[in-house]
């Protein structure tokens, strides 16, 4: 006790580092850790064995309870090593925890006056000290750090309690049996003693609960390990399931895509655009395997939409169409119309200019929507086209002047073509 | 790209397949010091003989090409990582340029432009895809997503870019060559490319919280 006020009070008046002195913050362990490490802490503070601490905390905890709120108590109110704040300071400050600890509190609260209204004066101060220690012990469980949550998980599946959940080992029978036992002796006895007396109901409550618990303690083993089995199964089948799934849909594109592909091996343009089409449809199937080839309906957005052009002129026409699409929006009437008038500048690409890729550019800003086609083959003069080209063109820009955009094409020999598409957009869209 | 100095490539890749192809592309034109299929075997060889220019397969079992930059990085940041991956989703994308790869190309890339791209990041410069171009035009100009509670911390010189810049990044998109940038806007293939390791800095090192959202978002494309 002494020392606690020495250090306490040099801490308080120097809280500098003085040389030769360890610093001895009070933190609760981290790594010596059985429960919430405020025993151990307690120890390393205060320079004395960790287990003589456990000793009287655990005669505290049987004399009355005190202990044990004491315990929880630290354990809210004292940082964790190497964490920055009390699970108390991260509680108080996080609004949703606080409703839930008052409407918990105030649940328990009522529960317990109810049952002191009925006659339950016997339990007394142990029974508010037991409560207090539930609810903090709630706080702690809510509020305790991910790491600390994995360290109380380990424990809940430690060999202890593993024991007393398993059937096998003479130990965890013997617990298991004996807990079992006298919570169901106990329950009984409460109940056989239900007489003129006033206030009874209470005890038959309270022995009916732990009747119930004491059950509970016997047949869990065998309950638990029901569901676990059952969940355990229902999980695996489920792996199986997606596995199957998978190997069924590999199967079925990338084996016929193969040996479509080694049937057409001298002709190289109908191998590129075969691997081209399975390697398109496992990178979608691979983003988004529910969705994958469910969407029959025609696509109601724009990137949507620019993969239809991808998937359309490299199916058939066995030129790369590689679309980068900047926002994706909603597609309305003169979108549409954008779209159908860059497919067309995408397809006469693909067929005349001798490329083998096709850049699709798409941007939506929000006065407009901007298309960009390029390719780097072999262009053309504008002046000198033949008139089948000439009259393909003329149709883009037709038909974009129509819906109120613009189209614009830039081509000389050797050097590819670009074509410019822009559409204003309306401005309940925008 | 003189025939004195080769640029000293590393490379990660799972697939021996892979590997081959590359090796065969890049041979006479890059030195290649190594190559790792294995995460912890990477880290280590690329500590040990620092090359100029780590060739990183984003999609690798043990933590992917993610893991080898952040393992490198850690004791030698003097190695350029540039991102080759088949994968083109939008957070694979942003995760290993955020994380310090200068640049993204996809493995479909032809072999003189998969030199030039080397060659590029070796210089120090940045290397963009169309699509890595498209993402950064998208992620920058999105408005906040209606779900976000935080308002963005805006620091106008990281979290928006400049006209020119968004020029520059549009022409890549549209499948424009550094080159070919330079003569449309008429300015210098050196000016591209600080433009470029500019914006390649603002996705690094901007905390637009839309940023790391929209990737995640953005699953298809």
């Amino acid at each position: 006790m002494a020392i606690s006020k020495r250090t306490s009070a040099t801490k308080t008046v120097a809280p500098k580092r003085v040389p030769g002195r360890p610093e001895r913050p009070f933190r609760r362990s981290a790594d010596g850790a059985v429960l919430g490490g405020v025993c151990s802490g307690v120890a390393r503070r205060f320079g004395v064995p960790a287990n003589t601490v456990r000793v009287f905390t655990v005669i505290g905890a049987l004399f009355l309870g005190v202990g044990l709120a004491l315990y929880v108590a630290l354990w809210i109110g004292v940082t964790r090593r190497g964490e920055g704040e009390s699970i108390f300071a991260r509680t108080s400050s996080d609004k949703r925890e606080k409703e839930i600890l008052f409407v918990v509190s105030i649940a328990v609260i009522t529960l317990l006056i109810a049952l002191r209204t009925l006659g339950l004066h016997a339990l007394g101060l142990f029974l508010w000290l037991l409560t207090l220690s539930a609810l903090e012990g709630l706080v702690a469980w809510r509020g305790c750090s991910s790491d600390e949550r994995e360290h109380l998980r380990d424990l809940a599946n430690s060999s202890v309690l593993k024991a007393t959940t398993n059937s096998d080992g003479w130990q965890g029978v013997a617990i298991r049996t004996g807990v079992g036992v006298v919570l169901a002796l106990w329950g009984i006895s409460l109940l056989s003693r239900v007489g003129y007396e006033q206030g009874a109901a209470a005890y038959v409550l309270v022995g009916a609960a732990a009747l119930v618990l004491g059950l509970f303690v016997l047949f869990a083993p065998w309950w638990i390990r029901t569901v676990r089995d059952l969940s355990y199964e229902r999980r695996a089948r489920l792996r199986a399931q997606d596995r199957a799934d998978m190997a069924a849909h590999v199967h079925d594109s990338v084996m016929q895509t193969l040996s479509l592909i080694q049937r057409a091996a001298d002709n190289p343009a109908e191998v590129t655009r075969l691997a081209r089409i399975q390697e398109r449809d496992l990178r979608i199937w691979l983003a988004n395997p529910e969705a994958f080839g469910t969407s029959t309906n025609p696509p109601t957005l724009l990137a949507q939409s620019a993969l239809e052009i991808e998937r359309e002129i490299e199916d058939n026409y066995g030129v790369g169409v590689d679309v980068v699409v900047v926002a994706d929006i909603a597609l309305d009437e003169s979108i549409c119309a954008l779209l159908a008038a860059g497919r067309e500048a995408t397809l006469n690409a693909a067929k005349w200019s001798g490329a083998k890729d096709v850049s699709l550019y798409i941007e939506a800003e929000p006065g407009q929507v901007s298309m960009f086609i390029r390719d780097q083959g072999r262009g053309f003069d504008m002046e000198s086209v033949p008139d089948d080209r000439q009259g393909i063109s003329r149709s883009i820009i037709e038909r974009m002047n129509r819906h109120g955009g613009t189209a614009v094409i830039r081509s000389s020999p050797g050097a590819g073509t670009e074509v410019e598409l822009r559409m204003p957009r309306r401005p309940d869209t925008a | 790209m003189s025939a004195v100095a080769l640029p000293r490539v590393f490379l990660v890749d799972d697939h021996a397949l892979i590997r081959a192809g590359i090796r065969a592309e890049l041979a006479g034109h890059v030195e290649i010091i190594g190559e790792a299929d294995q995460v912890p075997a990477a880290i280590e060889m690329i500590i040990e003989r620092s090359p100029d220019v780590v060739l990183l397969d984003v999609h690798m079992p043990d933590g992917g090409g993610l893991a080898v930059l952040e393992g490198v990085v850690k004791t030698n940041s003097d190695v350029k990582f540039l991102a080759l991956s088949v994968s083109d989703a939008a957070e694979d994308v942003i995760t290993i340029i955020r994380a310090g790869a200068r640049g993204y190309v996809t493995k479909n890339i032809e072999g003189p432009e998969l030199v030039e791209a080397i060659i590029r990041t070796a210089g120090g410069d940045a290397v963009f895809s169309r699509r890595l171009a498209g993402f950064v035009l998208d992620a920058f100009s999105s408005k906040d997503l209606p779900g976000a509670t935080t308002p963005p911390t805006l620091d106008p010189e990281l979290d928006q870019l400049t006209p020119r810049e968004i020029e520059v990044l549009r022409l890549i998109a549209r499948g424009y060559a550094y080159k070919e940038i330079a003569v449309q806007l008429d300015i210098s293939i050196k000016t591209v490319e600080s433009h470029v390791s500019a914006v390649l800095r603002k996705l690094q090192l901007s905390n637009r919280h839309q940023l790391t959202n929209w990737a995640a978002e953005r699953r298809l494309l």
